[in-house]
């Protein structure tokens, strides 16, 4: 424990760049959110336009629930350490860091979690309480889950640890593709998509299937589908045990690219 | 009253806004909640004349509103009080056709495109200027003697070292033959060659093309190679206008000797004050171990006798004497002119 | 003007070398902006495999229904409006998240043109390209695989009002992003207000009837996207709401000026860096 003290100024300074720059968060959420609301009417005219009650499914309830719920898990387990470091390594700030008798990964960690602490404590309350509402006053009665409440921020948590090491090695990879934000875009497109940040996993058939198996599922499937009550209890121990494997293999593989990374570095020094 | 003089500044002010905010965590969350501001009088009542043709210095330590004054002039900043008047235009009246008249270069950072090649960059600001053709050869020929550009037109601007940059920038704000030239600390961080080209170029320009230059600078060879006459500010406001001769008398009687002492405790035997009673400020000793520097008026006692005087008491390596420099003068003048502290 | 167009012209070619010398930074870009697109769309046919069009109803009635040949067709359109003004006009968002708070604007000043006009000009955004590409492609590729019926109602003469009437939507999207970056003349950054009023765009890629009434006012009169991508596509395949095309030049002026007040005002109140 006392050897993650030395991180904690590093939070410290999350929490304040947060609340410094929070008005601007609040903005820029409130854009970001908007995409949301989009999608809440296409799929009323979809669900209108359809001869079922739910598709795949889902009622036109739970798209709602699944569209803000997997916005907010999004944006809280979300980790851009991969610009920063990126960007530090292709200025060659990040020999700065290197010199300093700290982990790499746990600095920007730790700094990264005093940004969550804001964000999360700034949206996770209204975004959940207005979905509670809306539950509430379609059904007639409260839907909230403790347990399952509780295990949707196990689970979270899950998801960030992995987007965060998936982040980080891919973060490093920009000492070998010396190009950051289109790779960048082309990462968060295709990560989207098969993480079922767009739509639900369950609308893509056999594809969808083997999706919820591979680490994308784990950063927002996952979680989300917890917090709707959509899996039963064997179904959430192995999602949840997936999550765990896959975050091992992660910090695993950072680690690896880092190692590969530092010899690279030492290459292009002098 | 009627004027002709080429610059006229009268009773010029500038108030920003400034929020308080307390240091640390607490502080930052206290200031988001309810944000206390501050009125600062950046630029407080400040008035002179400038002639066509001449150089003037305009001086003062940091955050003394230099930059703020130069800002109302060049019509950057809108000033809260007071006017000024250049070529008889009210800058932020008739932005756009008072600008053609001058030249601006910021020294801390180019006003050039990064990515663009300088040729380049000077077509753009040929068209922008409406440069006849003929005239745009006629002043990049001249440009070109002045300030040397032919080795380096060619390449991106982000390419080129300081001293070219700064060169390529000044010759930047010359290409449609401004009558004032303003130029903001034009000589920071340049070696001592690149200086020199610069205060060469700008005395030349000036010269031949009569042209007006308003100079902020922190080096005082600058003013003393270049401006007959300078304008000194300090928190806002003038504290001296004249020749540089005249503040020199008044004020830069003080020298600073710097030498080593052989033994540390032979510093007590340097009894200065007792032996020329000097006033407290007319005297400063500092010293960092065997090192020390004293800084006295010449009033009181002359570099020969002070000289005399260490020698005759101490064993000394490296004796040097120094002019005050112009952080000392200005220091001096503002307790000099009464203001209160 | 025509200043302005020789200096744009100057800036352009700058670019486009840029370009030549970045080649895999823009091809990455560029497939990046296409990948965005394509899960947007892949994420539409996904959808649409499940129900036959889309419906509006009312009552349980249906008043009107999109194919999605038709939903294809108006989210391509929205993305030409929306890729002209990236295209050329997308200097804007560094003023208000770096220009105005380091002082950078100070240069804009010092120059005898219009400082508006000199911002817009001096960056031409060729990621811009992949939006505009996606944009045209699916437009020729709705019309192309449209069914016969729906194709008849075209009628291309209506090309002319609605190619006239895109310039006037580009304003839009350069107005509302004029005036919310003026904004950090007072507040030094504003580039995530900006942000905001720019995500509402993502409203005008799909029919405008779906919305409720408040996000319908605020689409087509407030920030009016809707103007930009529903209302001239619905315009071109069926003929409907030929009253938008006033409305959207009418409403772009207002806003247009509207954004030039701002920006008049802005330039006075602005305070530099440093002191």
């Amino acid at each position: 424990m006392s050897k993650l003290r030395k991180y904690t100024p590093f939070t410290r300074a999350g929490i304040m760049e947060s609340v410094t720059y929070r008005a601007n968060f609040l903005f820029f959420l409130l854009g970001e959110i908007m995409k949301c609301f989009v999608m809440f009417f296409v799929w009323k005219a979809v669900f209108d336009s359809s001869s079922g009650e739910t598709l795949f499914g889902f009622s036109y309830d739970n798209m709602v629930v699944y569209l803000f719920i997997s916005f907010l898990s999004g944006y809280i387990t979300y980790s851009d350490g991969s610009y920063a470091i990126g960007k530090e390594i292709l200025d060659g700030s990040v020999v700065m860091r290197m010199i300093k008798p700290i982990d790499f990964d746990m600095c920007f960690l730790f700094q990264e979690l005093g940004n969550k602490i804001i964000s999360f404590s700034l949206i996770f309350l209204p975004i959940t309480a207005g979905v509670e509402i809306y539950r509430f006053v379609i059904n007639g009665r409260l839907m909230l889950d403790i347990p399952m409440l509780l295990l949707f921020l196990v689970s979270m948590v899950l998801a960030y640890g992995i987007n965060f090491y998936f982040n980080l090695s891919y973060g490093f990879l920009a000492f070998f593709l010396k190009n950051l934000w289109g790779t960048d875009i082309i990462k968060g497109a295709v990560v989207d998509f098969l993480s079922g940040a767009t739509i639900p996993l369950a609308f893509m058939g056999g594809f969808g299937y083997v999706l919820q198996f591979l680490p994308f599922a784990s950063l927002s499937y996952t979680p989300v589908m917890i917090y709707m009550g959509m899996y039963g209890a064997k179904k959430i121990i192995f999602y949840l045990g997936l999550q765990v494997f896959w975050l091992v293999i992660f910090a695993l593989i950072s680690k690896l690219v880092l190692k590969l990374a530092m010899k690279r570095l030492v290459v292009h020094g002098g | 009253m009627e004027n002709n003089s080429m610059i006229h500044v009268e009773n010029l002010q500038k108030h920003f806004k400034k929020a308080i905010k307390e240091p640390g965590l607490k502080g930052s969350i206290k200031a988001l909640f309810n944000p206390k501001y501050d009125v600062v009088k950046a630029v407080d009542g400040i008035s002179f004349d400038v002639e066509a043709g001449e150089i003037i210095g305009f001086i003062g330590p940091n955050g003394a509103g230099k930059s703020t004054v130069i800002k109302m002039l060049t019509g950057i900043l809108t000033p809260s009080e007071g006017f000024c008047r250049i070529n008889g235009h009210i800058p932020t009246e008739n932005r756009k056709a008072y600008v053609k008249e001058i030249g601006v270069v910021f020294g801390q950072r180019t006003q050039l495109w990064w990515d663009l090649a300088l040729r380049e960059t000077y077509m753009v600001l040929k068209e922008i200027y409406d440069v006849s053709d003929e005239d745009y050869e006629k002043r990049m020929a001249f440009l070109n003697e002045v300030l040397d550009l032919e080795d380096f037109i060619t390449s991106p601007v982000r390419t080129l070292s300081l001293g070219q940059r700064m060169r390529a920038d000044i010759a930047a704000a010359l290409l449609h033959n401004p009558k004032v030239l303003f130029l903001d600390e034009p000589t920071v961080g340049l070696d001592v060659v690149a200086k020199d080209n610069i205060r060469k170029a700008i005395q030349l320009i000036n010269k031949e093309s009569g042209t007006t230059v308003i100079l902020t600078t922190h080096d005082l060879e600058d003013i003393e190679l270049l401006c007959k006459r300078i304008v000194m500010v300090d928190k806002g406001k003038k504290v001296f206008d004249g020749e540089l001769s005249t503040l020199r008398q008044q004020y830069g009687q003080m020298r600073e000797l710097t030498f080593e002492l052989n033994k540390e405790a032979d510093m007590e035997k340097l009894t200065y004050d007792q032996k020329f009673n000097f006033a407290e400020d007319d005297l400063k000793l500092e010293t960092k171990g065997n090192e020390v520097k004293v800084r006295f008026n010449t009033d009181i006692a002359s570099v020969e006798e002070m000289l005399s005087f260490t020698l005759s008491k101490v064993h000394v390596k490296d004796i040097s004497v120094k002019d005050a420099d112009i952080e000392e003068i200005i220091r001096r003048l503002y307790k000099g002119g009464g203001e209160a502290v | 003007m025509r200043k302005y167009f020789k200096l744009h012209r100057i800036f352009i070619a700058q670019d486009l070398k840029k370009l030549m010398e970045y080649k895999v930074d823009f091809l990455m870009g560029a497939i990046g902006f296409v990948l965005v697109q394509a899960v947007k769309i892949l994420t539409l046919g996904i959808i649409f495999a499940s129900i036959p069009a889309l419906a509006y109803k009312v009552n349980g009635q249906v008043v009107d229904s999109w194919t999605f040949n038709e939903v294809l067709f108006i989210y391509g359109f929205s993305l030409i409006p929306k890729g002209i003004d990236h295209l050329l006009f997308d200097n804007l968002w560094g003023m208000g998240y770096w220009v105005v708070a380091k002082g950078d604007f100070d240069k804009y000043l010092t120059r005898p043109v219009n400082s508006w006009f000199y911002v817009l000009t001096e960056k031409f955004c060729v990621d811009a390209f992949g939006d505009l590409f996606v944009g045209i492609v699916l437009v020729v590729y709705s019309v192309l695989s449209m069914p016969a019926d729906i194709a008849a109602n075209i009628n291309w003469f209506r090309l002319i009002p609605v190619a006239f009437v895109i310039p006037f939507a580009v304003m839009i999207y350069t107005s509302v992003k004029t005036a919310t970056a003026a904004i950090s003349f007072w507040t030094k950054r504003s580039g995530h207000i900006t942000h905001m009023c720019y995500m509402t765009n993502e409203f005008a890629s799909y029919p405008a009837k779906i919305y409720n009434n408040v996000v319908k006012t605020i689409i087509t009169y407030i920030l009016p996207f809707a103007l930009t991508a529903y209302y001239p596509a619905i315009y071109l395949l069926r003929g409907e709401s030929v009253w938008s095309l006033p409305v959207t030049i009418g409403v772009s002026a207002v806003l247009f000026f509207i954004s030039q007040l701002v920006w008049k005002l802005g330039e006075k109140a602005y305070e530099s860096a440093g002191s």
